[in-house]
């Protein structure tokens, strides 16, 4: 382990980052993308699509699970509740940028920026299957803040949505004021497009990811090791396998999306760049100091690196329908989530081995890693 | 046989959509509904291939002219400026009208 820990740093990040081309999921991503562009037939089946990330979702719960149970979640509290503040501060974060360096409007902006501040579980896979082959191990209880983080940024988006559209209300109740015949029914149609709250996080905690996800790591501690050998086959032999499958799916609705990048602007296609690198190494940052290892570091950038695009539809289209979802969906999946996987995690994995000092030459971070 | 006229109110929604019209049916007392998966082009582009939640769908619900004329009217309002939606009436006879009031 130390030893080639010592060898993967002597690779420059641009080694890591060809390194991890040639891996079969990113391989199978760009398949899936040129497959598009060149109008190909190449089509996933329906169920498939729809089976792949429940089959996803849980393999890594059930990683999780047994991780946990081998080593305990005492501290999981802390990287917890920081995971959640980050992903408020930054969602709050993204929203300024948007809506005055951006110029999006309150309802675009939101969306965005909660969509920035979600968490992928696809992405997420897929840096677990980075760091399997670099043979780098995470805490198993990143999977838990995975569940936890799901809803956050969503709930503090439409929060704030409802509070500007009230305020939307009070504005024009004052400048109605004179005309008392249609003041309900205008008064009506603003208050039709403020949305339930509790109804979002009802759905959203009862929505299969978040019970796919809890249940595996609740079956997954359960079990145990010696449980989980009879289904490792299927969890955890696939599962490599089962990503790159799935991914070139990812390619194929990427690619056939390339189109809207140009629609989307460059500023968007900058932010979705920019966005995740920042909030990523900040995640490396953090994690280190909070004691995680070099795979769990990683993992808690990726997390605060991903952009949502299955579950933030779902739940923005009924939440916030007057965004527009060419926009978020374009750019989580067309610009970010290749970034991530491809460009960015090495990236995050070398920072990652530098803070965490496995090559001993740079020793700025040093005192983070006393008891590692 | 005897044959009553009603009216037919066809919607072709993206999927998203459904839960507000099925809330709306609801609110004005119409249980009764067909809906199906589709896919087609439109102003929005074509619709129907990638993510389950960028379908397309298609409800069909018979009922009299009236009720039906208060849906699409709330349908209108409140959904036409946020989802892709197109809606048209048709005329259809049915054998037990007592089921479409």
């Amino acid at each position: 382990m130390e030893v080639k820990s010592n060898l993967l740093i002597q690779m420059d990040i641009l080694g890591l980052i060809q390194a991890n081309i040639l891996t079969p999921v990113v391989l199978f991503f760009l398949l899936g993308l040129v497959a598009a562009r060149i109008k190909s037939d190449l089509k996933m089946p329906d169920a498939i699509s729809e089976f792949l990330p429940i089959y996803l979702l849980a393999a890594i719960g059930l990683h999780g699970g047994l991780e946990m149970r081998n080593t305990g979640f005492d501290s999981m509290l802390i990287p917890m509740l920081t995971a959640i503040g980050l992903s408020l501060v930054f969602t709050l974060n993204h929203y300024q940028i948007l809506r005055r360096l951006g110029k999006f409007n309150i309802f675009d902006s939101y969306a965005l920026a909660s969509t920035y501040g979600a968490v992928g579980a696809v992405t997420f896979s897929v840096g677990l299957s980075f760091l399997k082959n670099q043979d780098v191990a995470s805490e198993g209880y990143l999977t838990a803040v995975l569940a936890v983080l799901e809803p956050v940024s969503f709930i503090l988006a439409i929060f704030l949505t409802n509070l500007a559209v009230s305020k939307q209300i009070k504005s024009k109740k004052k400048s109605l004021s004179s005309d008392l015949g249609n003041n309900e029914k205008i008064l009506g149609m603003v208050d039709q497009s403020k949305t339930n709250l509790s109804g979002v996080l009802r759905e959203s905690i009862t929505g299969k990811a978040i019970i796919v996800l809890l249940g595996s790591i609740i079956i997954g501690y359960a079990i145990g090791d010696k449980g989980f050998e009879s289904i490792s086959i299927v969890f955890d032999g696939l599962f490599t396998g089962a990503i790159a499958i799935f991914l070139l799916e990812m390619g194929i609705i990427a690619g056939q999306r390339l189109d809207d990048i140009k629609k989307v602007g460059v500023f968007l296609v900058i932010f979705s760049i920019l966005i995740p690198t920042f909030n990523g190494i900040i995640g490396v940052f953090v994690a280190t100091a909070l004691g995680l290892s070099l795979g769990g570091a990683v993992m808690f950038g990726l997390l605060m690196a991903s952009a949502s695009f299955i579950a933030a539809p779902a739940v923005l289209r009924h939440a916030i329908p007057q965004a527009k979802p060419s926009l978020y969906i374009t750019s989580a999946l067309g610009v970010t989530f290749p970034y991530n996987i491809i460009i960015l995690l090495p990236i995050m994995f070398s920072v990652s081995s530098i803070v965490h000092n496995v090559d001993g030459s740079i020793n700025l971070f040093n005192y983070f890693g006393i008891d590692l | 046989m005897k044959l009553f006229d009603v009216k037919l109110l066809t919607v072709t929604c993206e999927i998203l959509a459904q839960k507000a019209i099925l809330e709306i049916l609801s609110k004005h007392g119409i249980t009764g509904y067909t809906s199906y998966e589709v896919e087609g082009n439109g102003s929005k582009g074509i619709r129907g291939h990638g993510f389950k939640n960028e379908k397309n769908i298609k409800i069909e619900i018979v009922s009299t002219e009236e009720k039906l004329k208060d849906v699409a009217e709330e349908i209108a309002r409140y959904l036409f400026s946020d989802f892709a939606i197109i809606l048209y009436f048709s005329d259809v006879q049915v054998i037990r009208s007592e089921k479409f009031i």
